[in-house]
Protein backbone atom coordinates (compact mmCIF):
# COMPACT_ATOMS: atom_id res chain seq x y z
CA UNK A 1 0.00 0.00 0.00
CA UNK A 2 1.37 3.46 -1.07
CA UNK A 3 2.92 6.21 1.65
CA UNK A 4 0.40 8.35 0.30
CA UNK A 5 -2.12 6.56 1.23
CA UNK A 6 -0.89 5.84 4.84
CA UNK A 7 -0.71 9.42 5.57
CA UNK A 8 -4.18 9.91 4.62
CA UNK A 9 -5.25 7.19 6.71
CA UNK A 10 -3.05 8.58 9.56
CA UNK A 11 -4.38 11.71 9.90
CA UNK A 12 -7.78 10.81 9.08
CA UNK A 13 -7.83 8.70 12.35
CA UNK A 14 -5.85 11.04 14.49
CA UNK A 15 -8.79 13.78 13.76
CA UNK A 16 -11.24 11.23 14.29
CA UNK A 17 -10.08 9.14 17.05
CA UNK A 18 -12.48 10.16 19.79
CA UNK A 19 -14.68 8.07 17.95
CA UNK A 20 -12.49 5.08 18.90
CA UNK A 21 -11.69 6.25 22.47
CA UNK A 22 -15.48 6.45 23.27
CA UNK A 23 -16.38 3.46 21.92
CA UNK A 24 -13.19 1.98 24.17
CA UNK A 25 -14.63 3.56 27.04
CA UNK A 26 -17.73 2.02 26.57
CA UNK A 27 -16.38 -2.09 25.84
CA UNK A 28 -13.32 -2.04 28.09
CA UNK A 29 -12.82 -2.06 31.86
CA UNK A 30 -9.21 -0.74 32.04
CA UNK A 31 -6.48 1.34 30.12
CA UNK A 32 -4.52 -1.34 29.10
CA UNK A 33 -7.66 -2.97 27.26
CA UNK A 34 -8.66 0.39 26.17
CA UNK A 35 -5.58 0.59 24.41
CA UNK A 36 -5.61 -2.65 23.31
CA UNK A 37 -8.76 -2.83 21.86
CA UNK A 38 -8.10 0.48 20.34
CA UNK A 39 -5.39 -0.73 18.33
CA UNK A 40 -6.89 -3.57 17.18
CA UNK A 41 -9.93 -1.14 15.64
CA UNK A 42 -7.29 0.95 13.86
CA UNK A 43 -5.30 -2.14 12.50
CA UNK A 44 -9.44 -3.45 11.08
CA UNK A 45 -9.91 0.20 9.84
CA UNK A 46 -6.28 0.22 8.15
CA UNK A 47 -7.03 -3.24 6.52
CA UNK A 48 -10.75 -2.09 5.16
CA UNK A 49 -9.26 1.49 4.24
CA UNK A 50 -8.27 0.98 0.98
CA UNK A 51 -12.17 -0.21 0.57
CA UNK A 52 -12.93 3.12 1.56
CA UNK A 53 -14.44 4.89 -1.14
CA UNK A 54 -15.02 8.30 0.76
CA UNK A 55 -18.56 7.87 0.03
CA UNK A 56 -19.96 8.34 3.63
CA UNK A 57 -17.59 10.31 5.85
CA UNK A 58 -14.92 8.67 7.48
CA UNK A 59 -16.07 9.08 10.78
CA UNK A 60 -19.68 7.02 9.44
CA UNK A 61 -17.27 4.33 7.97
CA UNK A 62 -15.22 4.28 11.04
CA UNK A 63 -18.04 3.25 13.26
CA UNK A 64 -19.40 0.52 11.55
CA UNK A 65 -15.54 -0.94 11.21
CA UNK A 66 -15.18 0.21 15.06
CA UNK A 67 -18.02 -1.13 16.85
CA UNK A 68 -17.83 -5.02 14.76
CA UNK A 69 -14.33 -5.25 15.96
CA UNK A 70 -15.18 -4.49 19.74
CA UNK A 71 -18.67 -6.65 18.90
CA UNK A 72 -17.01 -9.66 16.66
CA UNK A 73 -13.18 -9.25 16.02
CA UNK A 74 -11.64 -8.53 19.51
CA UNK A 75 -10.95 -10.67 21.95
CA UNK A 76 -9.65 -10.28 25.66
CA UNK A 77 -10.46 -12.27 28.67
CA UNK A 78 -9.99 -9.29 30.50
CA UNK A 79 -12.58 -7.43 29.41
CA UNK A 80 -15.41 -9.30 30.68
CA UNK A 81 -14.27 -8.83 33.96
CA UNK A 82 -16.46 -5.83 35.50
CA UNK A 83 -14.71 -3.58 37.40
CA UNK A 84 -16.97 -0.89 38.49
CA UNK A 85 -14.10 0.93 39.71
CA UNK A 86 -12.27 1.34 36.10
CA UNK A 87 -13.13 5.77 35.46
CA UNK A 88 -12.11 5.78 31.97
CA UNK A 89 -9.04 7.23 30.88
CA UNK A 90 -8.08 10.64 32.49
CA UNK A 91 -10.63 13.04 31.16
CA UNK A 92 -10.15 16.60 31.90
CA UNK A 93 -13.11 18.93 32.03
CA UNK A 94 -12.99 22.61 31.50
CA UNK A 95 -12.67 24.13 35.02
CA UNK A 96 -15.52 26.84 34.31
CA UNK A 97 -18.05 23.73 33.45
CA UNK A 98 -17.31 21.41 36.23
CA UNK A 99 -20.11 20.21 38.12
CA UNK A 100 -19.21 17.85 41.11
CA UNK A 101 -22.81 16.68 41.32
CA UNK A 102 -23.35 16.58 37.41
CA UNK A 103 -19.96 14.88 37.33
CA UNK A 104 -20.52 11.82 39.96
CA UNK A 105 -24.10 11.19 37.71
CA UNK A 106 -22.18 10.70 34.50
CA UNK A 107 -19.60 8.54 36.30
CA UNK A 108 -22.59 6.35 37.63
CA UNK A 109 -24.02 5.96 34.37
CA UNK A 110 -21.08 4.87 32.74
CA UNK A 111 -21.04 1.99 35.54
CA UNK A 112 -24.63 0.96 34.18
CA UNK A 113 -23.71 1.09 30.74
CA UNK A 114 -21.05 -1.24 31.59
CA UNK A 115 -23.44 -3.49 32.63
CA UNK A 116 -25.53 -4.03 29.47
CA UNK A 117 -24.67 -6.54 26.73
CA UNK A 118 -22.12 -5.72 23.76
CA UNK A 119 -25.18 -5.59 21.31
CA UNK A 120 -27.04 -3.28 24.13
CA UNK A 121 -23.76 -1.19 24.44
CA UNK A 122 -23.65 -0.59 20.48
CA UNK A 123 -27.11 0.64 20.44
CA UNK A 124 -26.39 3.13 23.18
CA UNK A 125 -22.98 3.94 21.63
CA UNK A 126 -25.10 5.16 18.50
CA UNK A 127 -27.76 6.51 19.87
CA UNK A 128 -25.33 8.96 22.56
CA UNK A 129 -23.88 9.94 19.01
CA UNK A 130 -26.85 11.46 17.86
CA UNK A 131 -27.64 8.60 14.93
CA UNK A 132 -31.28 8.63 13.46
CA UNK A 133 -32.86 5.24 13.68
CA UNK A 134 -31.93 4.30 10.28
CA UNK A 135 -28.57 4.48 10.35
CA UNK A 136 -28.93 2.15 14.04
CA UNK A 137 -30.75 0.01 11.97
CA UNK A 138 -28.10 -0.21 8.66
CA UNK A 139 -25.03 -0.75 10.87
CA UNK A 140 -26.34 -3.34 13.22
CA UNK A 141 -28.51 -5.28 10.46
CA UNK A 142 -32.03 -4.94 12.36
CA UNK A 143 -35.13 -3.29 11.55
CA UNK A 144 -35.88 0.38 12.10
CA UNK A 145 -39.17 -0.35 14.01
CA UNK A 146 -36.96 -2.96 16.45
CA UNK A 147 -34.05 -0.90 17.05
CA UNK A 148 -36.34 2.20 18.37
CA UNK A 149 -38.26 -0.65 20.69
CA UNK A 150 -34.76 -2.14 21.95
CA UNK A 151 -33.23 1.74 22.61
CA UNK A 152 -36.22 1.96 25.29
CA UNK A 153 -35.94 -1.06 26.61
CA UNK A 154 -32.55 -0.09 27.15
CA UNK A 155 -33.59 3.10 28.65
CA UNK A 156 -36.02 1.02 31.29
CA UNK A 157 -33.28 -1.47 31.95
CA UNK A 158 -30.61 1.62 33.02
CA UNK A 159 -33.18 3.19 34.83
CA UNK A 160 -33.86 -0.11 37.35
CA UNK A 161 -29.80 -0.23 37.49
CA UNK A 162 -29.58 3.31 38.68
CA UNK A 163 -32.46 3.11 40.35
CA UNK A 164 -33.00 -0.33 41.91
CA UNK B 1 -34.55 14.06 32.16
CA UNK B 2 -34.48 10.74 31.28
CA UNK B 3 -30.40 9.07 32.25
CA UNK B 4 -29.54 7.74 29.05
CA UNK B 5 -30.53 11.81 27.96
CA UNK B 6 -28.53 12.93 30.50
CA UNK B 7 -25.20 10.99 29.54
CA UNK B 8 -26.45 12.15 25.76
CA UNK B 9 -25.80 15.89 27.02
CA UNK B 10 -22.38 14.66 28.66
CA UNK B 11 -21.55 13.27 26.11
CA UNK B 12 -22.42 15.29 23.29
CA UNK B 13 -20.24 18.35 24.75
CA UNK B 14 -17.66 16.14 24.11
CA UNK B 15 -16.62 16.77 28.18
CA UNK B 16 -14.22 13.61 28.07
CA UNK B 17 -11.79 14.52 25.99
CA UNK B 18 -9.54 11.59 26.03
CA UNK B 19 -5.58 11.22 25.59
CA UNK B 20 -4.79 11.87 22.36
CA UNK B 21 -2.90 9.30 20.17
CA UNK B 22 0.27 10.20 18.22
CA UNK B 23 0.31 9.86 14.36
CA UNK B 24 3.88 8.68 15.16
CA UNK B 25 2.06 6.17 17.60
CA UNK B 26 -0.90 5.35 15.56
CA UNK B 27 1.99 4.60 12.65
CA UNK B 28 3.21 1.96 15.20
CA UNK B 29 -0.08 0.52 15.34
CA UNK B 30 -1.09 -0.02 11.76
CA UNK B 31 2.39 -2.38 11.58
CA UNK B 32 1.20 -4.40 14.83
CA UNK B 33 -0.40 -7.94 14.61
CA UNK B 34 -3.83 -7.94 14.92
CA UNK B 35 -5.65 -10.46 17.40
CA UNK B 36 -8.60 -10.75 16.06
CA UNK B 37 -10.95 -14.06 16.15
CA UNK B 38 -11.38 -13.90 12.71
CA UNK B 39 -7.46 -14.47 12.55
CA UNK B 40 -7.66 -17.05 14.85
CA UNK B 41 -10.29 -19.02 13.53
CA UNK B 42 -8.25 -19.21 9.71
CA UNK B 43 -5.28 -20.26 11.34
CA UNK B 44 -6.85 -23.17 13.21
CA UNK B 45 -9.21 -24.15 10.20
CA UNK B 46 -6.41 -23.83 8.08
CA UNK B 47 -4.62 -26.58 10.25
CA UNK B 48 -7.27 -28.82 10.24
CA UNK B 49 -7.85 -28.35 6.41
CA UNK B 50 -4.18 -29.31 5.86
CA UNK B 51 -3.35 -32.32 8.50
CA UNK B 52 -5.38 -34.72 7.10
CA UNK B 53 -3.88 -33.66 3.77
CA UNK B 54 -0.39 -33.74 4.67
CA UNK B 55 -0.21 -36.84 6.91
CA UNK B 56 -2.04 -39.05 4.07
CA UNK B 57 0.86 -37.40 1.68
CA UNK B 58 4.03 -37.87 4.67
CA UNK B 59 2.37 -41.51 4.54
CA UNK B 60 2.20 -42.21 1.19
CA UNK B 61 6.18 -41.88 1.03
CA UNK B 62 6.73 -44.59 3.52
CA UNK B 63 8.00 -48.26 3.41
CA UNK B 64 5.16 -48.33 5.98
CA UNK B 65 2.66 -47.67 3.54
CA UNK B 66 4.06 -49.42 1.19
CA UNK B 67 3.51 -52.67 4.03
CA UNK B 68 0.29 -51.38 3.83
CA UNK B 69 -0.65 -51.29 0.42
CA UNK B 70 0.34 -55.13 0.33
CA UNK B 71 -1.43 -56.18 2.86
CA UNK B 72 -4.71 -54.34 1.27
CA UNK B 73 -3.62 -56.54 -1.78
CA UNK B 74 -3.87 -59.47 0.16
CA UNK B 75 -6.81 -59.00 1.71
CA UNK B 76 -8.74 -57.70 -1.96
CA UNK B 77 -9.38 -54.51 -0.94
CA UNK B 78 -6.95 -52.44 -2.86
CA UNK B 79 -8.64 -50.81 -5.61
CA UNK B 80 -11.58 -50.04 -2.76
CA UNK B 81 -9.17 -48.38 -0.78
CA UNK B 82 -7.38 -46.09 -3.96
CA UNK B 83 -11.13 -45.85 -5.07
CA UNK B 84 -12.18 -43.98 -1.31
CA UNK B 85 -9.07 -42.10 -1.16
CA UNK B 86 -9.47 -40.56 -4.06
CA UNK B 87 -12.82 -39.72 -3.41
CA UNK B 88 -11.78 -38.32 0.15
CA UNK B 89 -9.41 -36.12 -1.87
CA UNK B 90 -12.41 -34.65 -3.86
CA UNK B 91 -14.70 -34.26 -0.80
CA UNK B 92 -11.69 -32.23 1.43
CA UNK B 93 -10.67 -29.84 -1.65
CA UNK B 94 -14.42 -29.30 -1.59
CA UNK B 95 -14.13 -28.13 1.63
CA UNK B 96 -10.77 -26.02 1.00
CA UNK B 97 -12.65 -24.21 -1.73
CA UNK B 98 -15.66 -23.61 0.28
CA UNK B 99 -13.77 -22.48 3.04
CA UNK B 100 -11.84 -19.98 0.69
CA UNK B 101 -14.95 -18.60 -0.26
CA UNK B 102 -16.63 -18.08 2.88
CA UNK B 103 -13.55 -16.93 4.09
CA UNK B 104 -13.28 -14.24 1.63
CA UNK B 105 -17.00 -12.85 1.74
CA UNK B 106 -16.11 -12.30 5.68
CA UNK B 107 -16.37 -7.82 5.32
CA UNK B 108 -15.64 -6.25 8.73
CA UNK B 109 -17.46 -3.45 6.86
CA UNK B 110 -20.89 -5.50 6.18
CA UNK B 111 -23.79 -4.60 9.21
CA UNK B 112 -22.58 -6.56 12.21
CA UNK B 113 -25.20 -9.28 11.83
CA UNK B 114 -23.85 -10.10 8.58
CA UNK B 115 -20.39 -9.81 9.41
CA UNK B 116 -21.28 -12.88 12.53
CA UNK B 117 -23.60 -14.40 10.00
CA UNK B 118 -20.59 -14.88 7.71
CA UNK B 119 -18.23 -15.46 10.41
CA UNK B 120 -20.18 -18.26 11.90
CA UNK B 121 -21.05 -19.56 8.89
CA UNK B 122 -17.61 -20.23 7.80
CA UNK B 123 -16.94 -22.19 10.73
CA UNK B 124 -19.88 -24.27 9.79
CA UNK B 125 -18.07 -25.04 6.82
CA UNK B 126 -14.81 -26.50 8.73
CA UNK B 127 -17.47 -28.01 11.57
CA UNK B 128 -18.87 -30.11 8.59
CA UNK B 129 -15.24 -30.94 7.60
CA UNK B 130 -14.30 -32.30 10.65
CA UNK B 131 -17.90 -34.21 11.17
CA UNK B 132 -16.49 -35.91 7.79
CA UNK B 133 -12.94 -36.68 8.38
CA UNK B 134 -14.03 -38.43 11.83
CA UNK B 135 -16.80 -40.24 10.47
CA UNK B 136 -14.53 -41.35 7.70
CA UNK B 137 -12.04 -42.50 9.91
CA UNK B 138 -14.73 -44.19 12.03
CA UNK B 139 -15.48 -46.21 9.14
CA UNK B 140 -11.89 -46.63 7.50
CA UNK B 141 -10.85 -47.77 11.40
CA UNK B 142 -13.60 -50.58 11.93
CA UNK B 143 -13.00 -51.68 8.59
CA UNK B 144 -8.94 -52.06 8.87
CA UNK B 145 -9.12 -53.47 12.05
CA UNK B 146 -11.89 -55.97 11.47
CA UNK B 147 -10.37 -57.28 8.73
CA UNK B 148 -6.99 -56.88 10.20
CA UNK B 149 -8.46 -59.46 13.08
CA UNK B 150 -10.34 -61.67 10.73
CA UNK B 151 -6.89 -62.54 8.44
CA UNK B 152 -5.14 -62.83 11.43
CA UNK B 153 -7.54 -65.32 13.16
CA UNK B 154 -8.36 -67.41 9.77
CA UNK B 155 -3.99 -67.20 9.37
CA UNK B 156 -3.27 -68.84 13.00
CA UNK B 157 -5.74 -71.12 12.26
CA UNK B 158 -4.66 -72.44 9.01
CA UNK B 159 -0.67 -72.35 10.49
CA UNK B 160 -2.85 -74.74 12.96
CA UNK B 161 -3.30 -77.36 9.95
CA UNK B 162 -7.12 -76.42 10.03
CA UNK B 163 -8.02 -76.36 6.46
CA UNK B 164 -11.33 -74.49 6.52
CA UNK B 165 -11.30 -72.10 9.41
CA UNK B 166 -15.08 -71.08 10.59
CA UNK B 167 -15.00 -68.04 13.10
CA UNK B 168 -17.42 -68.65 15.46
CA UNK B 169 -20.56 -66.16 15.07
CA UNK B 170 -20.45 -65.25 18.84
CA UNK B 171 -16.47 -64.59 18.62
CA UNK B 172 -17.22 -62.68 15.53
CA UNK B 173 -19.89 -60.56 16.67
CA UNK B 174 -17.88 -60.00 20.15
CA UNK B 175 -14.53 -58.64 18.38
CA UNK B 176 -16.85 -56.12 15.99
CA UNK B 177 -18.57 -54.95 18.69
CA UNK B 178 -15.24 -54.41 21.23
CA UNK B 179 -13.57 -52.43 17.30
CA UNK B 180 -16.61 -50.40 17.42
CA UNK B 181 -16.70 -49.18 20.82
CA UNK B 182 -13.07 -48.64 20.74
CA UNK B 183 -13.77 -45.95 17.46
CA UNK B 184 -16.88 -44.57 18.98
CA UNK B 185 -14.92 -43.40 22.26
CA UNK B 186 -11.70 -42.02 20.11
CA UNK B 187 -14.12 -40.19 17.45
CA UNK B 188 -15.58 -38.58 20.70
CA UNK B 189 -12.93 -37.51 22.32
CA UNK B 190 -11.93 -36.22 19.28
CA UNK B 191 -15.28 -34.54 18.68
CA UNK B 192 -15.56 -32.71 22.25
CA UNK B 193 -11.98 -31.79 22.20
CA UNK B 194 -12.98 -29.62 18.74
CA UNK B 195 -16.08 -28.50 20.42
CA UNK B 196 -14.14 -27.35 23.43
CA UNK B 197 -11.67 -25.51 21.55
CA UNK B 198 -14.85 -23.62 19.41
CA UNK B 199 -16.81 -23.42 21.81
CA UNK B 200 -14.21 -21.19 23.87
CA UNK B 201 -13.59 -19.51 20.43
CA UNK B 202 -17.48 -18.61 19.23
CA UNK B 203 -18.73 -18.45 22.73
CA UNK B 204 -18.75 -14.24 22.28
CA UNK B 205 -20.15 -14.64 18.75
CA UNK B 206 -22.72 -16.79 19.20
CA UNK B 207 -24.40 -14.91 22.02
CA UNK B 208 -24.14 -11.40 20.24
CA UNK B 209 -25.83 -12.98 16.63
CA UNK B 210 -28.33 -14.68 19.27
CA UNK B 211 -29.23 -10.96 20.90
CA UNK B 212 -29.06 -9.54 17.65
CA UNK B 213 -31.55 -12.54 16.33
CA UNK B 214 -33.54 -11.58 19.57
CA UNK B 215 -33.88 -7.85 19.03
CA UNK B 216 -36.09 -8.69 15.18
CA UNK B 217 -38.25 -11.58 16.47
Amino acid sequence: MSDNLEQLFVKQLKDNQNIIHKICRLYTNDDDAHKDLFQEITIQLWKAFPKFRGESKFSTWAYRVALNTAITLYRKSTRSIATTSYEGQKHFLPQEDYNFEEEEQIKLMYQAVHQLNDIEKALVFLYLEDKDYTEISETLGISEVNARVKINRIKGKLKKILNP
Amino acid sequence: MEELDLLKKAWQKDSHSYEQISEVEIYKMLHAKSSSIVKWILIISLLELSLGFILSVVMSFTKYDTRNSDLLKKWNIYELYIGSSILVYVVVFYFIYRFYIMYKNISVVDNTKQLLSSIIKTRRVVRNYVIFNLSTFAVIFITIFSLGLYHGYIDAMMQNGIEHPVIPVKNAIICLLIVIVVTAVLTFVAWLFYRLLYGILLRKLKRNYEELKKIDL
